[in-house]
C-alpha cells in the first residue's frame, strides 16, 4: 500500500473516505473539511507512532473521530445521548421498497445520536469490521453491535420500512392503496 | 440409524450464525443499500486542493526541520 507516494501518498488516498466520515459525523461540509485538515496534521505529526502494516484507514478514522468529539466538547455542546431528541420532528412519507429518497435518508440519519450514527456508518458504509469499529470508537464489540442495531431499528421506524425483506401481501396492498394518495 | 457423516465440525447440527456487516446491512437491506448510496455519494465528491497543498507543506516543513530547527 505504501509504495509510490509513501506516507503522504497513503494519506492522500485516504482523504475521500475521511471526508465522508467527517461529513457523516458533523453533518456539515465545512466542519468536515476542518476535521480532515486537523486529522492530516495530527497524522503527520504522529507518523512515527503508526505501525506500518496495520490498518492506516482505521488509524486515521480514530484520529478524526477523537478530533470531532474534542471539538464538540470545546464548543460546549453536549454529546447527544442515545435517545435522539429530534426523531419525532421528522416527517417522512412512507417509503415504498426501493423508492426511498436519498434526501429522506440523509435527514433520518441526521436524527440519530452520534454514537449510533458513527457505528452504522463504520459498519454499513465504510467497510470496517465490528472489531475495527470497536477499536476506532474505543468501546467493546458488543457495544458497536447494539448501536448498529438500534440505529437500524430507528432508521426503519423513521423511514417506515417495516420488517425488511418482508414482501408479504400487506406490503403490496399498501403500495397499491397508497399510490393515489398525495 | 444413519451414519452419514457430514463435514460439519463440532456436530452442532446447524451452522453458526454468520456475523458481520453483510448480515443486517447487506444487499437485501434497504437501509444497508441506502447507507452505501449515501456514503458513496460523499466519497465521490471532489477533494479540494487545499489538502494536497497542506500535505506538501507538512512535507517541506519536515525536510526543513531535519538539519536543525530552522524554518523559512
Amino acid at each position: 500500500m505504501s509504495s509510490d507516494g509513501g506516507f503522504k501518498g497513503d494519506l492522500l488516498k485516504a482523504i475521500p473516505s475521511l471526508r465522508a466520515f467527517g461529513m457523516s459525523l458533523s453533518q456539515n461540509a465545512d466542519k468536515a473539511d476542518d476535521l480532515v485538515q486537523e486529522t492530516l496534521v495530527k497524522a503527520w505529526d504522529k507518523q512515527s507512532s503508526f505501525q506500518p502494516g496495520t490498518n492506516l484507514k482505521a488509524w486515521l478514522f480514530t484520529i478524526l473521530r477523537n478530533e470531532f468529539y474534542s471539538q464538540m466538547r470545546k464548543r460546549g455542546r453536549e454529546v447527544q445521548d442515545s435517545d435522539g431528541i429530534m426523531t419525532g420532528r421528522l416527517a417522512v412519507h412512507p417509503a415504498q421498497h426501493g423508492m426511498l429518497d436519498l434526501k429522506d435518508f440523509r435527514a433520518a440519519l441526521e436524527t440519530l445520536p452520534e454514537d449510533q450514527r458513527e457505528a452504522i456508518i463504520l459498519i454499513g458504509a465504510s467497510g470496517f469490521s465490528y472489531e475495527e469499529a470497536a477499536e476506532i470508537c474505543g468501546c467493546a464489540v458488543g457495544t458497536i453491535k447494539s448501536r448498529v442495531n438500534r440505529a437500524r431499528t430507528k432508521l426503519q421506524e423513521i423511514l417506515n420500512i417495516s420488517g425488511e425483506a418482508d414482501f408479504g401481501p400487506d406490503a403490496i396492498a399498501s403500495q397499491v392503496m397508497g399510490s393515489s394518495a398525495a | 440409524m444413519s451414519t452419514l457423516m457430514k463435514d460439519i465440525p463440532g456436530g452442532r447440527g446447524f451452522k453458526p450464525k454468520r456475523e458481520g456487516s453483510a448480515d443486517i446491512l447487506g444487499a437485501n437491506s434497504e437501509i444497508g443499500r441506502k447507507l452505501k448510496e449515501y456514503y458513496n455519494d460523499l466519497v465521490s465528491t471532489d477533494v479540494p486542493d487545499r489538502f494536497a497543498d497542506l500535505l506538501s507543506r507538512l512535507e517541506q516543513t519536515e525536510k526543513a526541520d531535519q538539519p536543525s530547527d530552522k524554518k523559512d
